[in-house]
């Protein structure tokens, strides 16, 4: 409510403000008015007058009591501007207004000195307002005519319009007064060569541009409720607006080239900053000075400009100011790739980089994020003028390691948030995530992260390494990488890992998984290495990672063993380190530590993989060692029903591709998965998983075994236990049960009587369709549409092979259906 | 015309880091209208970024798949087609074409999708199709060696289905086109 | 006895005139009833020469004890009412007695007449300078006749002229340094000067520089002081901070000021001062007054 009224109230203010303003100037333009409205008193001399000169001499009369007026309407109308009730924003309006008005009262000077009128007189005349802002809107206004008409010095004027203008302290009456001047001096400013033989040294204008900062960031330290605080700041950011304006027309100025900036200009104003001692009006000037001027003279000025930061207070916000100044050089740099010589003749890495470390070492007091937060700069600044120097690069970041030194963690989260962007700089700059790995100093700032960031910026690592399909081809490059990440890798300083999110916990592990993929190496030795250095890292990652550690280490080895395969074999060197025998070796023992998990599916799956990659490599002992571990684990681990059924396929469809196994392994094997399969829990996975089995003896290519019999002994067997599958379903149901699973077997005796087994015959066949037949017309068979269309394309497909003709055609011919 | 996209076998993050940046690039939101993938994705993430693509997505499991709620075998019906999806380890031999054909009448389907070989496949047979898009990644496979990044994008427009094949071959992708109009006597009366 | 003059109708008009009367330069100068006339102006030393014209009604006899000219000076006080101390007092006789039938003129002449005070026109004192022309008269009351004319005397430029310069403060509060150019200012001088804020612990709002006249009349116990603010100029709008100088520049001419008169005829004195005032926040006032002197200054050094 308070703070409603407070607005309505400035409304008000204003209103009345604008309302006197323009009542004075109603009158101020009355009397402007050259030719002075008919009042009686003076049409009656007029045409009283027989004498034109009487007339004349009346008309100067009448001017001069129009000066008078005009002086007193107009210091009557710049009164309103002697308010304190609006904020600038609202002054603003009002200053607007006087300011348009100030325009004609102008060209009525100018024109009274037409007619004769000393300027010098007016200049005076205007000095008896008794009020100091009346005053000198006047002054200036008249000032600016005096200038004009050259009758002094340009040079003497201004710097008196300036001086003068001292007397307004105030923030923002000050402010805007000195914005008049500059604006209405703005085009007489003394410019080299200009008309008005600027001898006059430019920067003693900024004088002007000084007081003002002082009160009107001087408000600080004020103490008051919140509310007015935050009105405060709000003032002071509209005054700074206008502070920088000042500034802004001194860099206009284009009579200030870099030696008069750099002789006089600069040093001034430093100066100026420096005495100031006002740690907002320090903060702001700076800022200012690094936002108006050009960046080639910053550049050329670096020394001076970053001499006067440690003189200032303390509490000063440089770092801001520094960044800035970091951040507009970066800028500037990036803008050509000629200017960049010019930051090397300067040396403005070595400087900045210096000046950074006087400042902290000067501000004692500052809180590590704002350290951080320059180192973040100098490293911005660094990687875009000197991206090749990678020295400097390490050396800001050792620099950052040595102010952390001593420091336990960060706990502070916006520090945080500074050290990673400091790591996440290079990443970006360089796209490379080599480059990271050869800065010495890069882990040892990551080190200062606490856990949870630490893993966030290993997986920003991991993300950019991704982004930018980097590879990391040597094994020392993955250790150095490894230590980057070892957030990720494993429990740091034993973080209770049930604190972790499950979700981000998977994404991150998956992150890794897919690093893993990054490292790459053609020479297959380099790559064993890189491997090994992987399996080291992620088996200390414990059982909540290794799920996901280890499939991806074990692709990655068996797509080695694929490139070594055919390699193998007796080469000279029986030592040679990077053999697939030793690979299978070390896989063996990598999905080993999977049983600690446990995750004995995974494990199995992953020795069924390694059996047939050793298969393909002709390694018999070694594919049956992991078909052995394979079963040992489906007899002991895997006790889902579910899971078993796709144990079984897997260790069906892999048995079915092993072409190396000698008769006896073979048989031990098959008896072993034939065992399995009519073992499931339900018949229909038994009855599938058996007859799946017959392919295990009869394998269509050249040398493949090709046993018909017990072929047919496992179809019989799967017929059987379809059978008992409708049996157990009458019971339970009291209807019998599908016949999918009999028309599933047809379609397998099809397949093996298509392949030229000669245990299954027509008749068989025959024989089954009728079955399938009966049962489905029978009473109580269920209904079951699907098999019914799978019946039906059944016999679809024996009649499109009859009819195809041929060997085959002739082959079916025997069958009716 | 309807676009459907069929992929499988990405064994992301098991045996591969991500898919091939050009198949991302070319695979955009908005433009497919069906995703059908015969399984092994591994992750929720990559189920998440092919939902991102197309939110009609049908997927079965596949061996690795950590979601054990994918269905084994899945059917579906788009404009005049009938398309069965299945990740294919269960079809032992693996990739046994006369396997397949059985499970193609099984499910009683004009198109047959299934994985698991990373070899990209697709038959006329039977009247029907049977398509293996490959491995999306070109991860690793025990069974086929060379393992090029494919994927498939069927055009179905009426009677009529047009299959292009996507392979990505050193660092190029090439565009094959199977065209494929159905009969009507293939056609299910039942 | 004026009141009388005023009530009836003289049988005689006297008039006074200057000999430089249309050439000499004029003062204004402001009569008992408000009005303000102009004058002529003289300075000490001067001759001040004329005629007296008489000039009876038509018809009219005047018989009188015989005519005479006086120039006065006088300052009256007005806690004092009607008395008049003449400082000065010459008379020049016009006429023997007899009679006036017809218009008589009588030249008449003061030469090198001392008037080492000026006309002044104050609060509670008033100095001025008279021409009574007196035609005596036996039973009836005599025929007077004034003329006023202003005295201003100039001053060369002084030879010393200080500057005034002083430190002041409040301890821990306020130290400010200020800086008068001179001590000694002409009517139409203009005072130039600085204040440097040394120490400001206080919030300051407005910094003005007053002109204050101090006129004293009357000794010992019967001392009647009258001190008025004549100027009133604002130097500073805001609060400065500890370092800042805020220039001074007063143009003493638009201000009604009288050249200091110290001690004049042991009657009155009138001085100037130089009031510093800097108001807080809170509208407390800080000031510190300096004297200046003023004077007037001769037109052609």
């Amino acid at each position: 409510m308070i703070s409603s009224d407070g607005i309505e109230d400035e409304e008000k203010w204003l209103a009345e403000g604008i309302a006197g303003l323009q009542q004075n100037a109603f009158h101020m333009h009355r009397s402007l008015v050259p030719i002075p409205k008919p009042n009686p008193n003076f049409v009656r001399l007029n045409f009283n007058s027989r004498f034109l000169d009487f007339q004349f001499v009346v008309v100067l009369l009448k001017d001069s009591n129009n000066l008078r007026d005009a002086l007193k309407y107009s210091a009557q109308m710049l009164s309103e501007l002697r308010t304190s009730r609006l904020s600038p924003h609202k002054y603003y309006d009002l200053y607007m207004r006087a300011f348009d008005e100030l325009r004609k009262l102008e060209m009525f000077f100018k024109e009274e000195t037409k007619r004769g009128c000393s300027i010098i007189d007016l200049y005076e005349l205007v000095q008896h307002a008794g009020n100091i802002l009346p005053r000198l809107y006047l002054l200036c206004t008249v000032g600016s005519v005096y200038i004009k008409s050259k009758e002094a010095p340009a040079k003497d004027v201004l710097k008196d319009l300036v001086e003068m203008c001292r007397g307004v302290q105030h923030p923002v009456r000050g402010l805007f007064l000195r914005s008049y001047l500059s604006q209405v001096s703005r085009d007489k400013l003394p410019d080299i060569g200009s008309e008005y033989e600027g001898c006059y040294s430019a920067c003693e204008f900024i004088l002007f541009g000084d007081p003002e900062l002082r009160p009107a960031i001087g408000l600080s330290g004020l103490q008051g409720p919140a509310r007015e605080k935050e009105k405060r700041e709000k003032e002071r950011s509209e005054l700074r607006d206008l502070v920088g304006k000042n500034l802004h027309v001194l860099s206009q100025i284009e009579g200030i080239d870099l030696d008069m900036y750099k002789d006089t200009v600069l040093p001034r104003i430093l100066e100026q900053v420096v005495n100031c001692k006002d740690e907002l009006a320090q903060y702001y000037l700076m800022d200012c000075i690094i936002q108006v001027f050009p960046d080639e003279y910053h550049l050329q000025t670096l020394e001076t400009l970053l001499g006067a930061c440690p003189q200032l207070q303390p509490t000063v916000d440089i770092k801001t100011v520094l960044s800035q100044l970091m951040e507009r050089l970066s800028n500037y740099a990036a803008s050509s790739a000629e200017v960049l010589p010019e930051f090397l003749q300067v040396e403005a890495f070595a400087k900045l980089s210096n000046a950074i470390g006087k400042v902290i070492e000067a501000q004692v007091d500052m809180p590590v994020v704002g350290s951080i937060s320059l180192y973040v700069s100098l490293l911005t600044f660094t990687l875009r003028v000197h991206p090749d120097r990678l020295d400097y690069v390490d050396q800001v970041l050792g620099a950052c390691v040595k102010k952390l030194s001593g420091k336990a963690k960060i706990e502070d989260s916006k520090a945080t948030k500074q050290i990673v962007a400091l790591l996440s700089a290079p990443l970006e700059k360089y796209n490379d995530i080599g480059i990271a790995l050869k800065l010495s100093n890069y882990p040892r700032v990551m080190d200062h992260l606490d856990n949870g960031t630490n893993k966030v910026m290993a997986v920003v690592i991991i993300q950019s390494i991704m982004k930018n399909n980097s590879c990391i081809s040597t094994a020392e490059k993955v250790e150095a990488l490894f230590e980057l990440i070892k957030g990720l890798i494993k429990d740091l300083d034993g973080t209770p890992v049930d604190e972790l999110d499950e979700e981000d916990f998977k994404e991150e592990q998956n992150s890794v998984g897919r690093l893993i993929y990054m490292f790459y190496n053609d020479d297959p030795e380099e790559m064993l290495k890189i491997i090994s250095v992987v399996r080291k890292h992620i088996l200390t990652g414990g059982p909540t990672r290794l799920a996901f550690t280890v499939p991806p280490l074990i692709f990655s080895a068996l797509k080695l063993v694929r490139r070594l395969q055919g390699q193998d074999g007796d080469v000279i060197g029986e030592d040679m380190p990077a053999t697939p025998k030793k690979i299978f070796q070390l896989l063996h023992q990598t999905i080993e530590a999977l049983l600690s998990v446990p995750a004995p599916e995974l494990a199995l799956k992953l020795y069924l993989q390694c059996a047939e990659a050793a298969n393909d490599c002709d390694l018999e002992l070694v594919a049956y060692e992991f078909f052995t571990q394979a079963f040992i684990l489906y007899e002991e681990e895997v006790a889902d029903s579910k899971a078993q059924v796709t144990a079984i396929h897997l260790i069906i469809g892999t048995l079915q591709r092993m072409n190396i196994f000698g008769v006896e392994n073979r048989d031990t094997l098959t008896h072993k998965a034939t065992g399995y399969s009519a073992k499931l829990l339900k018949k229909p996975d038994q009855c599938r998983a058996v007859y799946a089995c017959s392919h295990l003896f009869w394998v269509d290519d050249q040398d493949g075994v090709k046993d018909g019999e017990r072929v047919l002994l496992c179809l019989k067997r799967a017929l059987r236990i379809a059978n008992a599958a409708q049996q157990m379903a009458n019971v339970t149901r009291g209807s019998s049960g599908s016949v999918a699973l009999f028309v599933e077997i047809l379609n397998k005796y099809l397949y093996f009587f298509e392949k030229g087994n000669p245990q299954i015959t027509s008749s068989v066949i025959q024989g089954l369709i009728e079955l399938i037949t009966t049962e489905m017309q029978s009473e109580n068979s269920t209904p079951d549409p699907s098999a019914d269309a799978f019946f039906s394309s059944t016999l679809r497909y024996i009649q499109f092979q009859k009819q195809k003709g041929g060997v085959m055609g002739e082959k079916y011919e025997a069958i009716k259906a | 015309m309807v676009l459907v996209l069929a992929l499988g076998d990405l064994h992301i993050p098991h045996r591969a880091a991500d898919l091939p940046a050009k198949f991302k690039s070319m695979l955009v939101p908005g433009k497919i209208q069906h995703i059908i993938c015969t399984g092994n994705l591994c992750i929720k993430e990559v189920h998440d970024y092919l939902k991102s693509l197309c939110p009609d997505m049908h997927v079965t499991r596949g061996e690795f798949d950590e979601d054990t709620r994918y269905p084994e075998t899945k059917t579906l019906t788009i404009g005049q087609f009938k398309l069965g999806l299945c990740h294919g380890h269960q079809v032992i031999p693996w990739g046994d074409l006369d396997s397949l054909a059985m499970l193609q009448r099984q499910l009683d389907v004009d198109i047959l999708v299934t994985g698991h070989t990373h070899q990209f496949k697709a038959y006329k047979h039977e009247g029907g199709v049977v398509i293996n898009p490959g491995s999306a990644t070109g991860a690793y496979s025990s069974i086929t060696y060379d393992v090029n990044p494919s994927f498939v994008l069927m055009d179905i427009d009426g009677l009529r289905v047009v299959v292009y094949v996507y392979e990505l071959i050193d660092g190029e992708v090439k565009v094959d086109k199977i065209d494929f109009k159905k009969t009507a006597t293939t056609h299910a009366t039942h | 006895m004026n009141f009388l003059v005023g009530a009836f109708k003289q049988p005689c008009n006297i008039s006074i005139k200057f000999v430089d009367g249309d050439t000499r330069k004029q003062a204004p100068l402001k009569k008992e009833n408000g009005q303000t006339v102009m004058v002529p102006l003289f300075q000490s030393q001067e001759n001040i020469a004329g005629e007296v014209c008489l000039e009876p009604v038509v018809g009219k006899k005047v018989e009188h004890n015989g005519v005479k000219i006086e120039l006065l000076g006088q300052i009256e006080l007005y806690f004092d009412r009607g008395n008049f101390y003449d400082f000065t007092s010459l008379v020049r006789e016009l006429d023997v007695p007899g009679d006036i039938y017809e218009r008589k003129t009588y030249p008449f002449e003061f030469s090198t007449v001392e008037m080492p005070y000026e006309s002044y026109n104050g609060v509670n004192v008033r100095l001025r300078y008279i021409l009574k022309v007196t035609i005596s008269r036996s039973y009836v009351s005599n025929i007077v006749e004034y003329q006023d004319f202003v005295v201003r005397n100039y001053t060369p430029l002084p030879t010393i002229n200080n500057s005034i310069k002083m430190e002041v403060g409040i301890e821990d509060c306020l130290h400010i340094e200020f800086e008068y150019g001179k001590s000694k200012y002409h009517l139409k001088d203009v005072i130039i000067g600085k204040i440097y804020f040394l120490l400001v612990r206080i919030k300051i709002k407005n910094m003005e520089l007053e002109i204050r006249r101090r006129e004293s009349t009357g000794s010992g116990p019967n001392t009647y002081v009258e001190t008025e603010t004549l100027a009133k100029f604002e130097l500073m709008d805001g609060a400065p901070v500890r370092g800042e100088s805020i220039p001074i520049r007063l143009f003493l001419s638009p201000y009604d000021l009288t050249p200091t008169y110290r001690n004049i005829n042991n009657k009155f004195s009138v001085k100037y001062y130089l009031n510093l005032v800097l108001v807080d926040e809170e509208d407390r006032r800080y000031f510190k007054q300096q004297e200046i002197t003023v004077y007037r200054l001769q037109e052609d050094s």
